[in-house]
């Protein structure tokens, strides 16, 4: 009991201590001035340290020429038709000017929804350290993905081979159709615009704000049990009034849909009782008036 | 700042005797014409400058009758005549304006500065708003920010000095003068009419508050602002196509209103900090000097800085400024003051015995930051984003502009110049044809290469990026079968402007 007492004892006396120390130095506190003096300028001096070793970080965070080469030799020698490279984040665009020109570059900032026609395997190149970088790109790709293969690092630049576990094939892509008819649709232009923030290769049809029927016709085509596509209006977030796209086969009408809304409006028409023939293909548009230029591309799918 | 405790921070007695506040202006002046002549050859031209100069050379009559405020054009278009007679290139003669501007504020902020904080203030307030990427790069080109910065900062000293003691009219004359002049370089600079408005209220009721003993002190505030008024309307006079312009230059643009959140973004981190803490400093010995009830001289300063740095920041949400991070730029320099006279204040206070050392080492700490910066931007001042936005790729990545106007094109003329096939035409979307033909008058493009209208025409197509719509740039995809460009400008991997090229135009 003798021992414990002296302990206790002990540790009262040392608790005390504490506690007229901590008193005094309450006392002599600076004032209320000085204190925020002291948190300013150590705030001054923290952001300013902060801010160099931010700006001094940066280059390591980004790709180096070396990066990009290494990626150009991997794509190089791994590519094959129905690859597609995407960029994460869509800024890194430098990768279109360095990969070979038979590859496809995709720089969309999301995946949700888009058809990725003609797509099978999807290298994704991401620069995950780079400042601003989301995952958002990586999460709608991989849900889409069969086999994720294992990332591989190239300096800064991460590349992932992605399967798409159901990729659109078309048999048919008609905006490239409509180029090569022998009476082209008037006023109907193969050209590649941004419809929400993204490039679309499509027609470009309307633009003069009247309402218009615009038949478009193609050459003939391998028909599946789908015409698949979209429209959209280039300049504006969307499509003024419906816009009825009409399908026909052989001259007759395989069916129609009343397009409407924001962004790049999908549509699909069945065609399974016309499928698996070579067959002409022509499209009606029906346009409302006051409608800007729309895009339009459509896909015969198996 | 004199008052309550609040020395000024100098250096020594001696030393203060052999800078005088006179040469202390100078030497900034000089220092600042200097750098900024130097350099300005070296950026591109923004869509603004572009425009600017094409209206500059309209001539005076058609300046004044314009829907957009005559005094840029009219100062770049003398700049011109005075700097073509010296044998500088057109550029760099429309430009010259802009330095002087920036040499008179220059001059202007260390004579305000050594004023209300001491000397070390004269020398630390212009350096906190020059040495940052895009204060910097706004002394480079030819376009009315900076002049409405000096003549914002002018007309709020003169304000000061009329609005101090019992002055005669003239002085509040002269700050309505001033104020009229920088309505006429840039609309939304009525906010600042609005800031000498509250300030004028503020002292009235600071007068009435003191009692009838202050002779003729509360009918001085209605004084000042008549007196103000009638010169900025006298002044305004010379824009008469300010009445067929309408309502269009004074009132914002739709989905302004988060403009003002771009100073979190565009300046640097440290002298954010510095400019916050200055704001802060100076509400709370305002709230210091409301709450003690007393006279206090300096109160007015505090509240005249405050609101003309507020009006200047919520100019970019009330009026018509132009777009990104530019409206709030004639802000910068009350809050260099007020960041300056803070920084130099916390080094006193925090370290007494040894505070001329620590304000030395938080000037270093808080602007080297930003010196490094614009170096490393030098000439896309304009592309560059500071910490909290993770630079140029995170403000990319938010969506944030990566220039002011297709002025990164200014960077591949070199390489268009060496690689293009002779006699190529060339589309330049995103970038105003002004600036095309300027740059083909000074020589910057050979003589050979004709501009083209539209995509269909062009070998070439030099493409602007500013974060915005890419549709010509897709368009040129189209018409010139490739997606690949041919060369670049990226600024720390964000490309800023592309070359594409058909197929045989680009060697």
């Amino acid at each position: 009991m003798g021992v414990l007492a002296r302990e206790v004892e002990a540790l009262r006396d040392t608790l005390r201590g504490w506690a007229d120390t901590a008193r005094r130095l309450w006392i002599g506190r600076p004032g209320a001035a000085r204190t925020a003096a002291i948190v300013f300028a150590a705030g001054a001096a923290i952001a300013g340290l902060a801010a160099l070793l931010v700006q001094v970080r940066l280059p390591g965070r980004l790709p180096a020429p070396r990066d990009w080469a290494a990626l150009r030799v991997l794509v190089e020698r791994d590519a094959r038709p129905g690859d597609a490279v995407a960029l994460s984040p869509a800024w890194a665009e430098r990768a279109r000017g360095i990969l070979p020109s038979s590859v496809t570059v995709l720089a969309h900032g999301r995946w949700e929804g888009e058809d990725l026609l003609g797509v099978r395997r999807v290298w994704l190149v991401s620069l995950p350290r780079a400042p601003g970088f989301s995952w958002r790109a990586e999460s709608d790709l991989l849900q889409r993905a069969a086999r994720p293969g294992i990332p591989a690092r190239l300096g800064a630049i991460e590349v992932t081979r992605l399967e798409l576990a159901f990729p659109a094939i078309p048999l048919a892509f008609l905006p490239d159709r409509v180029a090569q008819a022998k009476d082209p649709a008037e006023g109907a232009v193969r050209e590649v615009r941004e419809v929400a923030g993204i490039p679309r290769p499509c027609l470009v049809v309307g633009g003069g704000g009247a309402p218009l029927t615009l038949p478009l016709s193609f050459e003939p085509v391998l028909v599946g049990r789908l015409v698949r596509g979209h429209l959209g209006a280039v300049g504006t977030a969307g499509l003024r009034a419906p816009v009825r796209v009409a399908v026909r086969v052989d001259g007759e009408e395989a069916g129609a849909a009343e397009v409407s809304g924001a962004g790049f409006v999908p549509f699909q028409i069945d065609t399974t009782r016309f499928a698996s023939r070579v067959r002409h293909l022509s499209m009606v548009l029906t346009l409302p008036g006051g409608e800007g230029q729309l895009c339009l591309d459509a896909a015969t799918l198996p | 700042m004199p008052r309550r405790g609040d020395a000024p921070v100098s250096p020594s007695p001696r030393a203060q005797g052999r800078s005088g506040p006179g040469r202390l202006a100078a030497a900034w002046a000089v220092a600042t014409f200097a750098a900024l002549a130097a350099l300005q050859g070296a950026p591109g031209i923004p869509r603004d400058e572009g425009a600017l100069v094409a209206r500059a050379e309209g001539g005076i009559v058609s300046l004044a009758r314009g829907g957009t405020p005559p005094l840029g054009p009219a100062l770049a278009g003398a700049a011109h005549a005075a700097g073509s007679r010296l044998g500088l290139s057109h550029l760099r003669s429309f430009r010259l304006g802009s330095a002087l501007a920036g040499a008179l504020l220059s001059a202007l902020l260390a004579l305000a500065a050594r004023t209300i904080a001491g000397p070390a203030a004269g020398l630390l307030a212009p350096a906190l708003f020059w040495l940052a990427p895009r204060t910097l790069h706004a002394g480079l080109v030819a376009t009315p920010d900076l002049a409405l910065a000096a003549l914002s900062l002018a007309a709020v000293l003169a304000w000061r000095w009329a609005s101090s003691a019992e002055r005669p009219a003239w002085t509040a004359g002269l700050a309505g003068a001033l104020l009229g002049a920088a309505i006429l370089a840039r609309a939304d600079a009525w906010t600042l009419a609005l800031a000498l408005a509250l300030h004028a209220a503020a002292i009235g009721v600071l007068a009435r508050r003191e009692g009838p003993g202050v002779p003729g002190a509360a009918a001085a505030p209605a004084k000042l602002g008549i007196a103000a008024l009638f010169c900025a309307a006298a002044v305004l006079g010379a824009w008469p196509g300010a009445l067929k312009a309408g309502l269009g230059p004074w009132l914002p643009p739709a989905g302004g209103a988060l403009a003002p959140l771009f100073l979190l973004a565009a300046v640097p981190l440290p002298l954010l900090w510095a400019f916050a803490g200055g704001l802060g400093h100076a509400l709370a010995r305002l709230a210091g000097a409301v709450r003690s009830r007393a006279r206090d001289p300096f109160a007015s300063d505090d509240a005249l800085l405050v609101l003309a740095a507020l009006a200047a920041l919520g100019g970019s949400a009330l009026a018509h400024a132009p777009a990104g991070a530019r409206p709030f730029l004639h802000g910068l320099p009350f809050l260099a003051l007020l960041g300056a006279r803070a920084l130099l204040r916390a080094a006193a206070l925090a370290w007494p015995a040894r505070q001329g050392t620590l304000a030395a080492a938080l000037a270093l700490l808080v602007l080297y930051p930003g010196v490094r910066s614009a170096g490393l931007a030098f000439p896309d001042g304009t592309s560059a984003w500071n910490e909290l936005a993770g630079g140029a790729p995170g403000a990319a990545s938010r969506g944030l502009r990566r220039q002011d106007g297709g002025e990164a094109a200014g960077a591949l003329l070199a390489t268009v110049n060496a690689r293009a096939a002779p006699g190529a035409r060339i589309w330049w979307p995103g970038i105003s044809p002004a600036a095309v033909a300027l740059y083909a008058r000074d020589g910057r493009l050979r003589p050979d290469l004709a501009e083209a209208a539209g995509p269909d025409d062009a070998d070439l197509a030099v493409v602007a990026l500013d974060g915005g719509s890419r549709d010509a740039e897709y368009r040129a995809w189209s018409a010139l079968r490739t997606a690949r460009p041919a060369a670049g400008v990226y600024v720390d991997e964000v490309p800023t402007a592309l070359v594409y090229a058909r197929p045989g135009a680009w060697r």
